[in-house]
């Protein structure tokens, strides 16, 4: 039902106004704080005619000629209309009236007024009059029921009254309303209205809805609202047939509901969103005038609605076909409602309730359309007057706006599909808004502005060192952006004229071209973007990945198994998250792919399902500073990739936990695991930070979710488990070439051993023994012979005794991986023909550390090797025998203490040792040692085991060396 | 790459006066018109130690000063360090400084009309508020949201509070008290009015003597 807004027009002055048509529909006519009452021969009269009334007029009626005003001093007077003449005083109250309103015939008018009285005052004899006492605090507003008998009044005391005029006593009250001590205060002026002709309903603006109550029964049969609708109804207002109900809002919004239907037909704005506060049908039914607090005066033309019956007479045969196929199919669809499961589809009881008894009467509607049809008259009015006599009928019929459809599909109670999540991109706050974050991550930030004024992107980086900020104007409109230490990557989705563009501002190039453009093909919209080191990925609408060289070269291609979601690049990864399938019940089933596109370009997750929280979708995607794929879901999960357990995904935060109230986000812009940091900005009330002020970002720890993690022992079993997952990276970097920081790496080592040792000790304080040789295997050779001389020291020989074997089986495992290893690097290296170029990402080592490494290259260590060493094929045992050692040289540090292990418990295998190794100085170093080191135990052995303190606090290495120099 | 200020330069009195000391002493020696007391810029150096949070642009291991170990600093992200450090870095253009907590206008209009309702001094935010705002404002007023209205408000609170220092020397005087005790003092407003009334009750003393 479209219809036309006309502009809005300066009416009175500010404050409030009212507004009604003259019986006739000639004249608009409205009254204001001014004190005139205007007479408007149309929207567009320069000119009205206006009549004084007082100092101001609070409200007006207008039938049969006469016009009632509500002034400013305290009077209800009566002028002729159009002459203006004044016709006397109505009546009088000790403050001024609030709301005058004509019965249906303008035999009586009521009056409500801020002395929290009614009164009902025969227009021919003013002396005539009933007063309805029982508000207790002053009238909003008042109605007459079409019949005569009842009077609604609304009032600041928060009821809503129905009284009975004759008896001058109270029907019904509901208390519905917001309390407040005047009508100025009040939050809606609740004018009330009762449905023309029958008046089977009473229209009660409550809050931003409006109740329809049935005469007589005064029940609530029905509600009708608009989502739009956030703010209170003002005013209703029935159309002269009564099946359309009008509402203005406070905060301007014009809505028309189809009472049958209870749906929305028209919704209108007022252009400046001022408060509605009157609003007025033609009597024709196709106009509505309106006016607003600040005394504008507006109409809405073109209202399809009662024109519908009147002026559509040609095509009525057919409408009313189809009415009698619809309801009818409608009789046979409300058994089906009658089901129990009604609550699948949009109907709710109330709705049964008022269907059922009119599907009898659906025949009757039928024909009296028909002979509305036969008529032909042309009289608009006489049509209404039919029409208003069969109110009864046609209200509460079914009309043909109304969807009949609706209760036939059949019905489907198993779990619903959950509407996909769009494809974001990770570190961005939404599209719609104004001014948003593009990008937030760990090099800067990439603002988008897109306002009256400007529409343009700023990025700022983090660290100035890498760029200086930058501005660009936004011509393309773009929505997307990725930001990495070598350039930014834009994209914007195809217009009708212009295809998706992919723009890369290349701004570590060295040569003057700092930008390159790239049109995707017709038809392909750019759906989600990122950056590696030396290339960018988009994945487009066709179910495509696109990759190109930071440069601009288009390289690979592959497509997705599904709409992608989102995807983050980090040195030579890329990760992908895309629909998977449909999910159900909230849930979306994602599918996650990792590749890898160094030297040897491989998947390394192939399409698993991401797992994610209960109902939750995915709120981030992105690598740790160190390269380990993470996430968070919008449950504030943060899931880290666990690379030593096959792939798979340990939760490592609840950012949810740390939130003070329900409402309370917190956005992830990045993660660190060296130091352990996950960085994001406390959002209060959103999941996402205004651009204004600019948030700070706050830093929370990572907790595993163990069990029983306030207890000494569980406390421990997190800080290791998230030691030994956080330092996952160290041996992936390692494999995958980087250089890598073995101080780092070392002193997690030290700290996870560490960990393991107390838990040892622990354990054995709390004579778990069998605990302890669990957490033995768990440690290191050197850690194994601390822990035999803990248990030793503390009396506990069953269970050194068992210690003393898996020491025995590491050092002898140790042992095949020696010998094992040479073969193993050599082969390895004659595979790795040539030199590989060190790739070294900005965050994963300090400078010092390179130096060093670079220095002593020929020192290898456990990790596979970092320097391509010269392949020697054929010289197969002399290389072992170098390679060995130099692994040997490598553990000196450690090879003796095991082997103290062996000296105590074991004399035989130093002897199989010794037959192996052919390198008799350093045996002859380590006997010496062990010698000495045996005297010094059994010395201890007899202090007391005060010692235990001595072991955790010392570094275990030092303390060896220095018993060895001993 | 950032270069650090090694030394961090002081007040032109603070080479001859030890700064933190005179407080005690200058009570003993008032009546030596030589021993003034402390300069306004000599508190502001005092103030200068304070912590406050910069958002650093710029990347840089852990600094060791006399006075601790300060970072490392990443990018982006929040680090305390003392405001001589972070006035420096911000006049350079390294960094965005956080305006510490209180210095929102709800809190201080908050804290303003408290300090006119009390008759009492009231706790004030920090012990260098004045000194941190005035700073802070003056280096990097483009990092602090509605700067205008926290200078305002905090000159209000200040103009305040002296009011109420004076009318409290005005009592003391005029009801020849031996001692009263004021809390809640900070060390810029005790300055302020340390010269004036000791100097004045030492002259009254003189009077007083004289007369008798």
């Amino acid at each position: 039902m479209p219809c036309e807004r006309k502009p809005m027009r300066y009416g009175h002055s500010e404050g409030h106004t009212e507004v009604c048509f003259d019986d006739t529909g000639r004249f608009i006519v409205t009254c204001g704080n001014d004190g005139d009452v205007r007479i408007w021969e149309s929207l567009d009269d320069d000119d009205p005619k206006f009549i004084t009334v007082g100092e101001k007029a609070y409200s007006l009626a207008l039938k049969n000629g006469k016009l009632v005003t509500a002034s400013s001093n305290n009077t209800v007077q009566i002028h002729t209309f159009p002459d203006g003449d004044p016709d006397g005083i109505l009546t009088r109250f000790t403050t001024n009236a609030t709301h005058v309103t004509f019965n249906s015939i303008g035999s009586r008018v009521a009056a409500g007024s801020s002395d929290f009285m009614v009164k009902v005052v025969e227009v021919s004899d003013s002396s005539q009059q009933k007063t309805l006492r029982g508000h207790e605090a002053p009238v909003l507003s008042v109605t007459f029921d079409p019949k005569d008998d009842f009077l609604a009044s609304a009032s600041c005391d928060g009821s809503v009254v129905v009284w009975n005029i004759e008896e001058q006593t109270q029907v019904i009250s509901w208390p519905l309303l917001q309390k407040s001590n005047d009508v100025t205060n009040a939050k809606s002026l609740c004018r009330l209205a009762w449905q023309p002709g029958m008046g089977k309903f009473l229209a009660v603006p409550v809050e931003t809805k409006v109740h329809l109550y049935e005469r007589g029964s005064w029940d609530h049969v029905s509600t009708l609202s608009d989502d739009l609708l956030t703010q209170p109804i003002n005013v209703v207002s029935w159309s002269p047939c009564g099946r359309f109900l009008a509402a203005g809002s406070v905060g301007g919004l014009l809505t028309v509901w189809d009472v049958n239907s209870k749906l929305c037909v028209e919704r209108q704005k007022h252009e400046k969103g001022f408060t509605v506060c009157s609003l007025a049908w033609h009597p024709s039914g196709s106009q509505i005038a309106y006016t607003d607090t600040e005394g504008c005066l507006g109409l809405l033309d073109g209202l399809g609605t009662s024109t519908q019956v009147a002026a559509k007479k040609p095509a009525k045969d057919y409408d009313d076909l189809f009415d009698d196929d619809d309801d009818r199919l409608m009789d046979e669809g409300l058994s089906d409602t009658k089901s129990p499961a009604k609550k699948a589809v949009g109907w709710d009881d109330d709705d049964d309730d008022f269907l059922v008894p009119a599907t009898g009467r659906v025949k009757n509607r039928g024909a009296f359309l028909d002979d509305e049809n036969s008529l032909d008259t042309g009289s608009l009015k006489l049509g209404q007057d039919k029409f208003g006599d069969n109110n009864d009928d046609a209200g509460s019929s079914v009309a043909p706006a109304a969807p009949p459809v609706a209760p036939l599909r059949p019905v489907y109670e198993g779990p619903m599909p959950t509407p996909p999540q769009k494809a974001f991109q990770p570190g961005s706050s939404p599209a719609h808004l104004t001014h948003r974050f593009m990008m937030w991550n760990f090099v800067g930030i990439v603002r988008g502005y897109n306002d009256e004024q400007d529409n343009a992107i700023d990025v700022e980086f983090h660290d100035t060192a890498v760029h200086h900020a930058m501005h660009l104007t936004n011509s393309l409109g773009h929505t997307m952006a990725d930001l990495s230490q070598e350039g930014v990557l834009l994209a914007c989705p195809s217009t009708e004229e212009l295809a998706s563009k992919l723009q890369c501002l290349h701004f570590s190039s060295w040569d003057t071209n700092k930008e390159w453009m790239v049109d995707l093909p017709k038809g392909e919209d750019a759906r989600a973007l990122c950056l590696g080191q030396g290339w960018a990925a988009v994945a487009t609408s066709t179910l495509m990945i696109r990759l190109f060289s930071i440069g601009g070269v288009q390289r690979e291609l592959f497509s997705l198994p599904g709409p992608v979601v989102c995807m983050a690049g980090h040195g030579e990864q890329l990760l992908v998250v895309y629909h998977r399938a449909t999910g159900f019940d909230g849930e979306q089933a994602l599918g996650v792919q990792l590749l890898q596109f160094s030297r040897k370009k491989r998947q390394l997750i192939s399409g698993e399902p991401l797992p994610l929280s209960q109902k939750s979708y995915l709120s981030w995607l992105g690598f740790t500073a160190e390269g380990t794929p993470c996430y968070v879901d919008s449950n504030g999960m943060v899931r880290m990739l666990n690379r030593s357990l096959g792939n798979t995904w340990t939760p490592v935060c609840n950012t949810r936990e740390t939130c003070k109230s329900k409402s309370d986000h917190y956005w992830v812009v990045g993660v660190h695991e060296n130091p352990q940091q996950l960085r994001c900005i406390p959002c209060k009330g959103s999941r996402y930070p205004p651009t204004l002020p600019r948030p700070a970002v706050a830093i929370l720890p990572f907790k595993l979710p163990l069990c029983q993690t306030t207890t000494e022992k569980g406390q421990m079993e997190e800080q290791f488990w998230r030691s030994v997952l956080f330092h996952n990276h160290y041996s992936f970097l390692s494999s995958s070439g980087y250089e890598i920081d073995e101080d780092a790496q070392n002193l997690s080592q030290k700290e996870q051993q560490e960990l393991l040792m107390k838990m040892f000790a622990l354990s054995c304080k709390l004579e778990r023994e069998f605990r302890c040789v669990e957490l033995a295997e768990m440690m290191t050779q050197n850690v194994v012979t601390l822990a035999i001389r803990y248990a030793s020291r503390s009396r506990r020989m069953a269970l050194a005794q068992r210690l003393s074997e898996i020491a025995l089986e590491k050092s002898n495992q140790m042992q095949e991986e020696e010998q094992e290893e040479p073969e193993y690097s050599s082969t390895r290296r004659t595979s790795s023909g040539q030199p590989r170029v060190t790739n070294i990402l900005d965050n994963m080592m300090s400078s010092k550390k390179s130096a060093q490494l670079s220095s002593s290259g020929g020192k290898p260590s456990k990790s596979p090797v970092l320097k391509p060493l010269a392949p020697k094929p054929k010289t197969k045992v002399p290389c072992a025998e170098s390679v060995f050692k130099q692994g040997s040289i490598s553990r000196c540090l450690c090879a003796f203490r095991p082997k103290t292990g062996f000296q105590l418990w074991l004399e035989e295998n130093r002897k199989s040792i010794l037959a192996d190794n052919p390198d008799l100085e350093e045996t002859d170093v380590i006997k010496e040692a062990m010698g000495r080191f045996r005297t010094l135990s059994t010395e201890e052995r007899l202090l007391s085991n005060q010692l235990k303190l001595f072991i955790f606090k010392n570094d275990f290495r030092s303390t060896d060396l220095n018993k060895t120099d001993k | 790459m950032v270069s650090f200020v090694t030394a961090r330069p002081a007040p032109q009195a603070a080479g001859t006066v030890c700064s933190a000391v005179p407080v005690g002493r200058k009570f003993l020696n008032t009546h030596t018109k030589k021993q003034t007391d402390m300069d306004p810029s000599e508190v502001e150096f005092l103030a200068e130690k304070e912590m406050v949070k910069i958002i650093p642009n710029f990347s840089l291991d852990k600094v060791f000063l006399i006075g601790g170990d300060l970072g490392p600093f990443n990018p982006g992200l929040p680090i305390d360090v003392p405001v001589w450090l972070a006035l420096n870095l911000k006049q350079r253009q390294k960094c965005r400084i956080i305006p510490p907590e209180w210095m929102d206008v709800e809190k201080l209009e908050e804290m303003r009309d408290l300090e006119r309702k009390e008759d009492m001094f009231t706790p004030v935010p920090s012990p260098y508020y004045m000194e941190l705002t005035k700073l802070l404002l003056n280096h990097a007023s483009d990092n602090i949201p509605k700067a205008d209205e926290i200078r305002t408000l905090v000159k209000d609170i200040w103009d305040t509070r002296i009011a109420k220092l004076r009318l409290s020397a005005d009592s003391f005087i005029s009801q020849q008290e031996a001692y009263a005790k004021l809390d809640n003092l900070t060390l810029m407003e005790i300055n302020t009015i340390r010269a004036f009334l000791l100097d004045t009750l030492n002259c009254m003393y003189k009077l007083r003597s004289n007369v008798q």
